[in-house]
């Protein structure tokens, strides 16, 4: 079996309300992975259960065929699984090259390694001109890419992303789109992308699972899930405007 | 690229330009050459090593510690132990193992085993402690404090109970004092660029990046607690052999706020805050003793009523939090950019 990350029938329940049900999820290497749904739907909450910020109620998650148990967030990391949050959350105080630093001490170099592999990780998503300014004032696209870098340090195995395009205009989440394209061909991890932006996922995704209200209620091919009627029901509303444009 | 050594040579002037300022200090002492201003200045470089040590874990880790006198307790008393007279110890602590009664040690090495005596109970305290954050923290770190205080104002035949333990022998010159702030300084800077400095200060930034980025925030914060714990208890030492007398109220609530206001004036991110503010607050607490003794001026003396110091520096904190809520040094460091001061004051 080729190595995964894997929500194996997760569920999660907060004071009685039931953020996930039974959730069944793959992330395979070397492929792009759509994760869709409606707002509340449990897609930041999986996201925090398959990297050690959520103890799951009932479930586990499998990594490379290995049962994770409760594993603190700096061991999931430690072990290859690294992620974005959907507000950013850079360390404002530090500069752009030392918030990618941090990665590389957290998984064990010493400063001066951890800094030259900072420094060619910002090369490598393009934003080598930034690393000596304080990461607190970057605009909103900065920010994301920053982000990226800072979960990419040391060839994570799985990235996930947790909504990277959030408030970006066509012209930079095509950017973005290339940049994960690159990810995928160049360092072979194997990439979650949570996203709102449905042109973006249907346009790069291998797979798309669509969860709606803590349940997966679809998954497959992005032509597939276009033409699936339940996936139309599930984005009622304003949202419905959005996918009935592109479907 | 960015290289460990380049760290180094970016960012080493500014424990080069604290260490001048308190030579400077030093220096003045030196010229003037009486009694009195020789005890405030050593008081100045005491002050300094206990807010640096401080800075050590506040300023790295964000979580405010109202504890950390504790451990500069724990250093005195330790010193007094194996420092005064043994037949002076078995009248007045002769609950004291025969190992320690017997004990005399010179000042050098009674002041460093001291200070590992404070950091090995600082480990201690913070494989508990570093388990909470935030205000729990905080609150769990006052705790500790009053804890330690009860222990030693109650245990008669160790500590002496609340009166004082005397005859530690004291050290008047001021360089050993001044040697041990150049020494912590040094100690503070390069914890602040090391591995575990940058980890802390990613957490104390956003705890929960942190931790996805493969950071052990109990296991730095530990790590800064005892470094700060040995330092708190070499100030503790130190103070033990400036006045010869140790008693635990001395190292109470009064201190804690006197220490922590510094910090809070100086800037509690940066180093060069922690020795500014007990720079400049020291400079207003002198003058306003010398107001408390009365200063002639033309025809009159002029005297302000004792207690004035801590309400002024109650005010000066107070100022400084509603329009410089971070420091006198905005949290930044002092570093050097060539002649003249062009940009004193650098990135943080
Ligand atoms: N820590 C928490 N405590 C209580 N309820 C929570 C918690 N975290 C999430 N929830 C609830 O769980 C549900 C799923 O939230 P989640 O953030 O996973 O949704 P999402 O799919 O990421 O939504 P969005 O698209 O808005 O980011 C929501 O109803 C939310 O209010
Ligand atoms: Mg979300």
């Amino acid at each position: 079996m080729s190595p995964t990350l894997t929500a194996d029938s997760v569920s999660v329940s907060f004071e009685g309300l039931r953020a996930l049900s039974k959730v069944n999820l793959d992330v395979p290497r070397s492929r792009i992975t759509g994760l869709i749904g409606p707002n509340g739907a449990g897609k930041t909450t999986l996201v925090n259960v398959l990297t050690g910020f959520q103890v799951p109620s009932e479930g586990h998650v499998i990594l490379d065929g290995e049962r994770l148990g409760c594993l603190p967030p700096h061991k999931i990391r430690r072990r290859g699984v690294a992620r974005t949050f959907q507000s950013g959350r850079l360390f404002s105080d530090l500069s752009v090259l030392d918030n990618l630093e941090v990665t590389g001490i957290g998984l064990g170099l010493q400063r001066k390694e951890a800094a030259s592999r900072a420094a060619e990780m910002l090369e490598w998503v393009g934003i080598a001109h930034l690393a000596e300014r304080t990461a607190g004032g970057l605009p909103y696209t900065d920010e994301r890419r920053v982000a990226i870098g800072r979960a990419l340090m040391m060839e994570p195995h799985y990235l996930l992303l947790d909504e990277p395009a959030a408030g970006m205009s066509a012209e930079e989440a095509a950017q973005l789109a290339s940049l994960i394209k690159r990810i995928i061909a160049e360092k072979k991890c194997g990439v979650l992308l949570i996203e709102h932006n449905i042109g973006l996922v249907l346009n790069i995704c291998d797979d798309i699972h669509v969860l709606d209200s803590g349940e997966i209620i679809d998954c497959g091919s992005p032509a597939a899930i276009k033409a699936s009627e339940k996936v139309r029901h599930a984005y009622m509303g304003t949202q419905a405007d959005a996918v009935g444009e592109i479907l | 690229m960015a290289a460990r050594s380049s760290i180094l040579a970016k960012t080493v002037s500014t424990p080069v330009i604290l260490i001048g300022i308190l030579l400077i200090v030093a220096l003045v002492a030196l010229l003037v050459k009486s009694g009195p201003f020789n005890q405030t200045v050593i008081d100045i470089f005491i002050r300094v090593v206990l807010v640096v040590g401080l800075y050590v874990f506040i300023g790295n880790s964000g979580v405010i510690s109202f504890g950390h006198i504790g451990f500069t307790c724990l250093g005195a008393y330790a010193t007094a132990w194996l420092t005064i007279p043994p037949p002076m110890k078995k009248m007045a602590l002769p609950g004291l193992p025969d190992i320690i009664l017997n004990a005399k040690l010179p000042f050098a090495p009674a002041i460093v085993l001291a200070a590992i005596f404070a950091g090995v109970c600082a480990l201690v305290f913070g494989k508990i402690l570093m388990r909470l954050s935030g205000i729990a923290a905080s609150i769990a770190t006052f705790a500790m404090l009053a804890l330690i205080n009860q222990v030693y104002s109650n245990w008669e035949r160790v500590t002496g109970a609340t009166s004082s333990v005397v005859g530690i022998p004291i050290n008047r010159s001021i360089w050993p004092y001044a040697i041990c702030a150049f020494v912590v300084v040094i100690i503070a800077y390069l914890y602040a660029i090391s591995r575990s400095g940058l980890a802390l200060r990613s957490a104390r930034d956003e705890a929960t990046a942190a931790a996805a980025s493969g950071i052990d925030i109990p296991r730095e914060r530990l790590i800064a607690f005892t470094l700060s714990g040995v330092i708190m208890g070499l100030g503790g030492a130190l103070y033990a052999h400036s006045v010869g007398v140790v008693t635990p109220d001395t190292f109470y609530l009064g201190l804690t706020f006197i220490s922590l206001s510094m910090l809070v004036v100086g800037g509690m991110n940066s180093l060069s805050g922690a020795v500014l503010g007990v720079v400049i607050l020291s400079t207003i607490i002198q003058i306003l003793r010398w107001f408390e003794k009365g200063v002639p001026i033309g025809g009159t003396t002029l005297t302000i009523p004792n207690g004035l110091q801590e309400i002024a520096i109650g005010i000066v904190m107070i100022v400084i939090l509603m329009y410089r809520p971070s420091g006198l040094t905005k949290n930044r460091e002092l570093v050097w950019r060539g002649w003249p001061f062009r940009g004193l004051f650098g990135g943080a």
